[in-house]
C-alpha cells in the first residue's frame, strides 16, 4: 500500500518534529514493514505559473502554436507548444530556460525555426498525474510567475508498506490509520476529522439487510444538487501519488475515503437507486460488473440488489448501470461493512480481488461507516457549498458491535517483557494507539477500540504485544535458557535416521536424494502401473501419495541415466501405506545388465552390514513370491531380522527397466524403517580368545544343480566340535570356497585331529550330493 | 707413519664406499677393509709385538680407527637399504569416489547439534496429518487463507500434507507434557506452481520451548546463536512485529544480511536485512490444546525453512534442484 506523508502530516499536530524521512525504519520495527521510501516533486524545479498572452499557429508545422507567455517577469516570454489545449487566457506550469524537468536542462532552442524560451508542461511531465493529452489547466486566479510547488502539494514523500504485513490490522488500510501510529511511535498528537453531521430531519431511504451474518451494517445518504464535478488538483496529486487514477469529484471522493479511513465506498447515481437490498445471490446467474467482464454467480455470494435487479457484487465490484454519469448531480452514497470471509470466497471464486475486496477481507470496523460518510459529505460540501442533503443518514446495523475490556495483570505484563514497565509508558502507549485504560494496583482494565477489536485485539497477550512493539523491540537483548539438567527425551529416530544416511553415503559411496511423496502419474503410465492409495483433491496430475519409496524413485533413476552409466543413490522418506505414515528407507543400485550379479550381491552386503554395524544384527533373505508385478518374479527376497520381515530387497522387471534405460540393471531395497528404528540393538558381549592356536582350511565345494542355500544347509548340519566359524569366501561359476576355522579350548589341534575333521567333512558333502575339491 | 697410514686406509674405504651402489658390492668392501684378513686387522694383530712405548702411543687410535671404518661401512649399509627402488609412477593421483547427503540433511544435523547443545530433542512428525493437528490445534481458524485448497493439498481420506512443521508443537505437548524443549525438523507441502524459487515440497524446523518465565529474550539468545553457529559468521538478528494464529505477541526474525553485512544490497533490497524466522510466545489457546495450562507456564515457538538456508548457505541459486535427484548436483554435499 503507498502512503503520502502529506496526507499523513495533515492528521497530525506539529508535524514538522517528525523526521519524515527516516521515521520509516522505525516504523519497520514498530508496526508493518516499510518496502520503499520515494521522495516526489525533485525531478524538476524553476516551474512557475504563466499565463498565455498570444497563440498564433506554427507556420512550419501543423500541430505547434507559437505562444508568449507571462511568467511574472514582465516582458512575455516566446514559447513553442505542441499541445492541443493552448489558448490565450490559459493558465499553465511553464518550465523556464535554465530550469530542470525530469533531469534534463531545459535551453532555449528553435523548434523548427523558432526560438522556443522554456517549456509548458503536462501533468505526466511533472509526475503529478498520467496525463498527457495537453499542458497543465490551472485556476485562473493563481499568481504569475509564483513557483507551482508553492501551490500544489508536489513534494511529498511516498512510502510502500508491504501488503502481507498489514494482514490482521485492517486499521492500517487507511492513512488515518498510519497517523494514529506514527503518533504513538513519536509522542505526537492525532487530530479528529472535520466531517459533516447530518440532520436527519428527512426521510430514511429503504435499505434492507437480507442476511446480518455476512451484512454486518448498511449506511446509506442521498446528496442533490451536486454541480461541481471536478476533483481539486491537490486531491488529483494525493490519489495518483498512491496509485488511483482521478477520474471524477464523486469517485475520487470515495476513493479518497478508502484511502483516508480504509473504508471502501461506493457512490450510485440516485436517479436509477429505487430500494436497496443486500442479499444471497442465485446460482447459475450472470452479472455484468463495472469492468465490463460478465461475472457467473454463486448462492453464496453476497449482492447489493436494487429494486429487482443486482446492483453491485457486495464489498468487490459495482455494475455499470449505476455509474456515476457527467450529468449526475444527486448521488445515493453506500458505506457498509460485510463479512470478511464471505467476501474473500466470492473474490477468490470470482478471480476478482479489489481495493475494496482488499481492505473487507480484513475485518473492518463496521463502526466506521457513518463517519465516513459525514466525512465524505464534508469534503464534497466544500466543493458544492450548494449541495442540499436529501435523506436522512440511513444506519441498518442489526448487532452493534460495542467496545470491549480486556484485563491485563501487571505481573504477566513483566514477565512477557522480561522487565517491569511504568505505569505511565504503559498508559501512554496504549492510549496514542486508541485503548482506553484504567490503572488499578495489580492490572490495567484496557477498553479496546472496536476498530482494533474486528481481528487482532482479544486477549491479554494481544495488549502485550501492543506495548512490547512501541516500547521497541530492539530494547530486548538476547538472555541464554536457564536449563535444569534434567535428561531430554531420545531422539532415537531422528539419530537413527542420520547414522544410516552417514553409513551408506561415506561406507558404500551412495548419493542421497530426496523425492516427492507423491508418484510421478507421467512415469506410472509409461511403465504401465496402476497404484491406488490416498489421492490428493484437485489435482489432475502427480495425485496419488505413494506407497512403494524406490518405485516413485524410478524417474530419479531414470534422470541419472542420462548422465551416468552406473549409480547408486537412496532415500529416507514418507510412504503411505493403509492409510498410514510409514517411514523407508530405499536403496537403488544401477549398474549395465550384465553386472546384475555383482549390483544384486553388493545390495545384500549393503543391507548386511548396515544391521551388522547399526544394530548388531545378522540379516537373512528369503525367497518372496512378488506381489508387486513391476519386479521381477523370481529374484525378489524378503529381508528378515530376528525371524520377522523387515524389508525386501527387489530387481525391477525387463519391461520397466528397458523403459528407464537400456540393457540396464536396476536393484532397489525397501526397509521398514518404523521397525529398524524400533529394533534393539544386540548387547554386544566379550568373548574369550583361545589359549590354543587356530587353524585355517579351505574347501571348495562344487555343484551343478544346486545354489548356496542348499550347501549351507549341508554345512550347518556338519557336527564338529572343533567349528569356530565358517564363511563363503568366493564363488567362481559353480564352484564356491568355504573358509574354515578350526580350534580347541583345551589343546592344541594335532595334525590326526585336522586329518579326521577333514576325511569326516569330505565324506558328509559327498553324502549330500556335492562335490568337493580334494 | 702409523698415523698417515691409518688415515690413508680410512679415506680409501670411505671412496670406495662412496662409488658402492649396491649392498654386495658394499659387503666386499666390507672384508676388503674391516673383516678378519683386511689391512686394519693385521696391524690390529701385530699391535702385541710393539714395544709397550708404541702399544701405548698407537694402541687406542688404531683401535678407534677400525671402529670407525666399521661404522662408515654400516652407514653406508643403512643408507642403501633405505634407498627405495621406486619402480612405479608416484606422481599419479587418482579422482576420489566419494558418495554424498543431501545439502538439507547435512545443514538439518548442524542445526539440530547446535540446539541439542542448548538442551534441545529432536522429533519428527508425520507428513500426512490431520487437519486437527495443522490447523485447528494452532488456533488457525477455519476462515483463515492459509486453509484455503490453493495453499493446502487435502487428500481424499480426510487427511491432508501437513503445510507447516507447527503440527509438531501439539504432539510434542500431548507427548511430553510441560517443561518443553524440543525441535522438529521436517517436511511440509504448499500447493505452489514450481518456479527458481517456489517448491510445494521443502523442509522447515520448529522449536518450541515452554518452561515457567521463558521470554521472548531467551528466542533471540536461541537464533542469534543457531544463526552464528551455521554461517560461521557473527550473524545479528533482530525482531519486527509479525501475525501467525500460533504465536501472541508474534514476532518476524530478521538477520543481518550475510552479502552486504548489513549495508544494504540487492538480496536484502537495500535494507541490510534479510528475514528468516516466525516466531512468537506461544498462544494460550494452543497451550491449552497442548494440555498446558497458559496461568502456570509460559513458551516461544519458532519456524524457518530449512531449505532457504540451505540455499543461502551453500548459495543454491534454483531450489528445483534439492528434490531433482540429481546427481551431478547433489555429489558435491560429501562433507560430513
Amino acid at each position: 500500500m503507498l502512503i503520502s506523508c502529506n496526507k499523513l502530516k495533515s492528521h497530525i499536530k506539529n508535524p514538522e518534529d517528525i523526521d519524515w524521512l527516516n521515521i520509516w525504519d522505525t516504523f519497520t520495527l514498530r508496526t508493518a514493514e516499510v518496502e520503499g521510501v520515494e521522495v516526489k516533486g525533485n525531478s524538476f524545479d524553476n516551474v512557475v505559473v504563466a499565463e498565455i498572452m498570444e497563440c498564433i499557429p506554427h507556420p512550419d508545422s501543423d500541430h505547434m502554436h507559437v505562444l508568449k507567455v507571462d511568467c511574472g517577469d514582465g516582458e512575455p516570454i516566446q514559447v513553442v507548444c505542441g499541445a492541443p489545449n493552448v489558448r490565450v487566457g490559459l493558465k499553465t506550469a511553464y518550465v523556464k530556460v535554465g530550469g530542470h524537468i525530469g533531469g534534463l536542462e531545459i535551453k532555449a532552442r528553435p523548434l523548427r525555426g523558432i526560438l522556443s524560451n522554456g517549456m509548458c508542461c503536462s501533468g505526466r511531465e511533472l509526475g503529478i498525474s498520467d496525463n498527457h493529452e495537453g499542458i497543465l489547466d490551472l485556476p485562473t486566479d493563481w499568481i504569475n510567475g509564483t513557483d507551482i510547488k508553492e501551490y500544489l502539494p508536489i513534494e511529498d514523500i511516498v512510502v510502500e508498506i508491504d501488503n502481507k504485513s498489514l494482514t490482521n490490522r485492517p486499521d492500517l488500510w487507511g492513512h488515518y490509520g498510519i497517523a494514529r501510529e506514527i503518533c504513538a511511535i513519536t509522542n505526537h498528537e492525532l487530530l479528529p476529522l472535520d466531517i459533516l453531521e447530518i440532520a436527519n430531519d428527512s426521510e430514511d431511504l429503504d435499505i434492507v439487510i437480507k442476511d446480518d451474518n455476512l451484512c454486518y451494517r448498511y449506511t446509506g445518504l442521498k446528496i442533490e444538487n451536486i454541480k461541481n464535478n471536478k476533483t481539486p488538483m491537490d486531491m488529483q496529486i494525493f490519489l495518483y501519488y498512491v496509485g488511483m487514477r482521478s477520474i471524477s469529484l464523486l469517485v475520487d471522493l470515495t476513493n479518497y475515503l478508502m484511502m483516508e479511513l480504509g473504508e471502501p465506498m461506493h457512490a450510485f447515481d440516485a436517479r436509477v437507486v429505487k430500494n436497496i437490498e443486500v442479499g444471497l445471490a442465485r446460482d447459475g446467474d450472470t452479472y455484468t460488473t463495472l469492468d465490463g467482464e460478465e461475472r457467473k454467480l454463486t448462492s453464496d455470494m453476497l449482492m447489493i440488489k436494487n429494486g429487482d435487479k443486482y446492483f453491485g457484487i457486495a464489498g468487490v465490484m459495482g455494475g455499470l448501470d449505476s455509474e456515476i454519469l457527467s450529468d449526475t448531480t444527486s448521488v445515493f452514497l453506500e458505506s457498509a461493512c460485510f463479512n470478511a470471509a464471505s467476501i474473500r470466497r466470492t473474490a477468490a471464486s470470482l478471480g476478482l480481488r479489489t481495493e475494496a475486496s482488499a481492505r473487507y477481507e480484513k475485518s473492518l470496523d463496521p463502526n466506521m461507516t457513518d463517519l465516513a460518510i459525514k466525512r465524505l459529505a464534508y469534503l464534497l460540501k466544500l466543493e458544492n457549498p450548494d449541495m442540499h442533503i436529501a435523506s436522512n443518514l440511513t444506519d441498518v446495523y442489526p448487532r452493534v458491535l460495542k467496545e470491549s475490556t480486556i484485563t491485563l495483570d501487571k505481573k504477566t505484563l513483566s514477565l512477557y517483557m522480561g522487565r517491569t514497565l511504568e505505569d505511565d509508558m504503559v498508559v501512554n502507549i496504549l492510549e496514542k494507539l486508541g485503548f482506553k485504560v484504567n490503572v488499578e494496583r495489580d492490572y490495567y482494565d484496557i477498553t479496546v477500540p472496536t476498530f482494533r477489536a474486528t481481528k487482532d485485539i482479544k486477549i491479554k497477550e494481544d495488549i502485550i504485544e501492543e506495548i512490547a512493539r512501541i516500547y521497541g523491540l530492539e530494547n530486548f537483548t538476547p538472555v541464554p535458557l536457564k536449563l535444569d539438567l534434567t535428561i531430554t527425551e531420545h531422539e532415537t529416530i531422528y539419530n537413527q535416521e542420520y547414522e544410516a544416511k552417514n553409513l551408506l553415503a561415506t561406507k558404500f559411496d551412495m548419493n542421497e536424494v530426496h523425492s516427492y511423496i507423491w508418484y510421478d502419474t507421467n512415469l506410472l503410465k509409461e511403465l504401465n502401473i496402476e497404484k491406488k492409495n490416498v489421492r490428493i483433491l484437485g489435482k489432475e496430475s502427480n495425485n496419488i501419495l505413494r506407497d512403494d519409496l524406490s518405485l516413485s524413485l524410478m524417474n530419479i533413476v531414470s534422470l541419472n541415466f542420462k548422465n551416468y552409466s552406473k549409480f547408486s543413490i537412496f532415500e529416507i522418506g514418507t510412504i503411505i501405506e493403509n492409510n498410514q505414515n510409514k517411514r523407508v528407507l530405499s536403496l537403488i543400485l544401477t549398474d549395465n545388465e550384465k553386472c546384475l550379479e555383482e549390483a544384486y550381491n553388493k545390495a545384500k552386503n549393503i543391507v548386511k552390514y548396515l544391521f551388522k554395524v547399526l544394530k548388531h544384527k545378522e540379516v537373512t533373505f528369503t525367497s518372496n513370491i512378488n506381489e508387486q508385478s513391476y519386479y521381477d518374479e523370481s529374484l525378489g527376497k524378503i529381508i528378515n531380522v530376528d525371524n520377522t520381515k523387515i524389508g525386501t530387497l527387489n530387481v525391477l522387471n525387463k519391461t520397466c527397466t528397458n523403459k528407464l534405460g537400456k540393457k540396464k540393471c536396476i536393484v532397489t531395497v525397501d526397509i521398514d524403517f518404523d521397525k529398524y528404528v524400533l529394533l534393539e540393538k544386540e548387547p554386544i558381549l566379550a568373548k574369550e580368545i583361545s589359549k590354543y592356536p587356530e587353524v585355517e582350511l579351505d574347501y571348495t565345494i562344487i555343484t551343478n544343480n544346486r545354489k548356496y542355500d542348499y550347501i549351507k544347509e549341508v554345512l550347518s548340519s556338519f557336527p564338529s566340535k572343533l567349528i569356530k566359524n565358517y564363511r563363503l569366501v568366493e564363488v567362481y561359476e559353480n564352484k564356491y570356497l568355504i573358509r574354515y576355522t578350526l580350534g580347541s579350548s583345551n589343546k592344541t589341534l594335532e595334525q590326526k585331529d585336522l586329518q579326521t575333521f577333514q576325511e569326516r567333512f569330505i565324506k558328509h558333502i559327498k553324502d549330500h550330493n556335492l562335490m568337493i575339491v580334494e | 707413519m702409523m698415523e698417515e697410514k691409518l688415515m690413508k686406509l680410512k679415506q680409501e674405504l670411505e671412496e670406495k664406499l662412496e662409488s658402492a651402489t649396491k649392498e654386495a658390492d658394499v659387503l666386499n668392501i666390507k672384508s676388503l677393509y674391516v673383516g678378519k684378513k683386511s689391512e686394519i686387522s693385521g696391524i690390529l694383530a701385530s699391535l702385541k709385538d710393539m714395544s709397550i712405548e708404541d702399544k701405548k702411543k698407537y694402541g687406542s687410535l688404531i683401535n678407534n680407527t677400525k671402529k670407525e671404518m666399521e661404522t662408515l661401512v654400516a652407514e653406508r649399509l643403512e643408507a642403501l637399504e633405505n634407498k627405495s627402488n621406486i619402480t612405479f609412477d608416484d606422481t599419479v593421483d587418482f579422482d576420489v569416489e566419494t558418495g554424498s547427503m543431501h545439502p538439507v540433511t547435512i545443514l538439518t544435523k548442524e542445526i539440530t547439534d547446535s540446539l541439542k547443545r542448548m538442551g534441545f530433542t529432536v522429533v519428527l512428525g508425520p507428513e500426512m496429518e490431520s487437519e486437527y493437528y495443522n490447523f485447528e490445534a494452532l488456533n488457525v481458524p477455519k476462515d483463515h487463507p492459509a486453509r484455503d485448497m490453493q495453499d493446502t493439498y487435502f487428500l481424499d481420506n480426510g487427511m491432508l500434507l501437513r503445510t507447516q512443521t507447527s503440527d509438531n508443537q501439539i504432539h510434542a505437548m500431548e507427548n511430553y507434557g510441560a517443561p518443553l524443549r524440543i525441535c522438529a525438523p521436517g517436511r511440509v507441502f504448499r500447493n505452489e506452481d514450481l518456479d527458481a524459487n517456489h517448491e510445494n515440497t521443502f523442509y522447515q524446523i520448529e522449536g518450541m520451548v515452554i518452561d515457567k518465565g521463558v521470554t521472548i529474550e531467551n528466542l533471540l539468545y536461541v537464533m542469534q546463536n543457531l544463526l552464528k553457529e551455521v554461517f560461521h559468521e557473527d550473524v545479528r538478528v533482530r525482531l519486527r512485529p509479525g501475525f501467525f494464529p500460533f504465536t501472541e505477541p508474534s514476532y518476524e526474525m530478521d538477520m543481518s544480511c550475510l552479502i552486504c553485512g548489513g549495508k544494504g544490497c540487492p538480496t536484502c533490497k537495500n535494507s541490510g536485512w534479510i528475514e528468516m524466522v516466525g516466531s512468537g510466545m506461544v498462544h494460550p489457546n494452543v497451550l491449552r490444546a497442548g494440555g498446558i495450562d497458559p496461568d502456570e507456564y509460559t513458551g516461544f515457538a519458532f519456524g524457518f525453512g530449512l531449505t532457504r538456508l540451505a540455499m543461502m548457505k551453500y548459495k543454491i541459486n534454483d531450489i528445483r534442484v534439492l528434490n531433482s535427484g540429481d546427481i551431478r548436483y547433489l555429489r558435491e554435499f560429501n562433507i560430513d
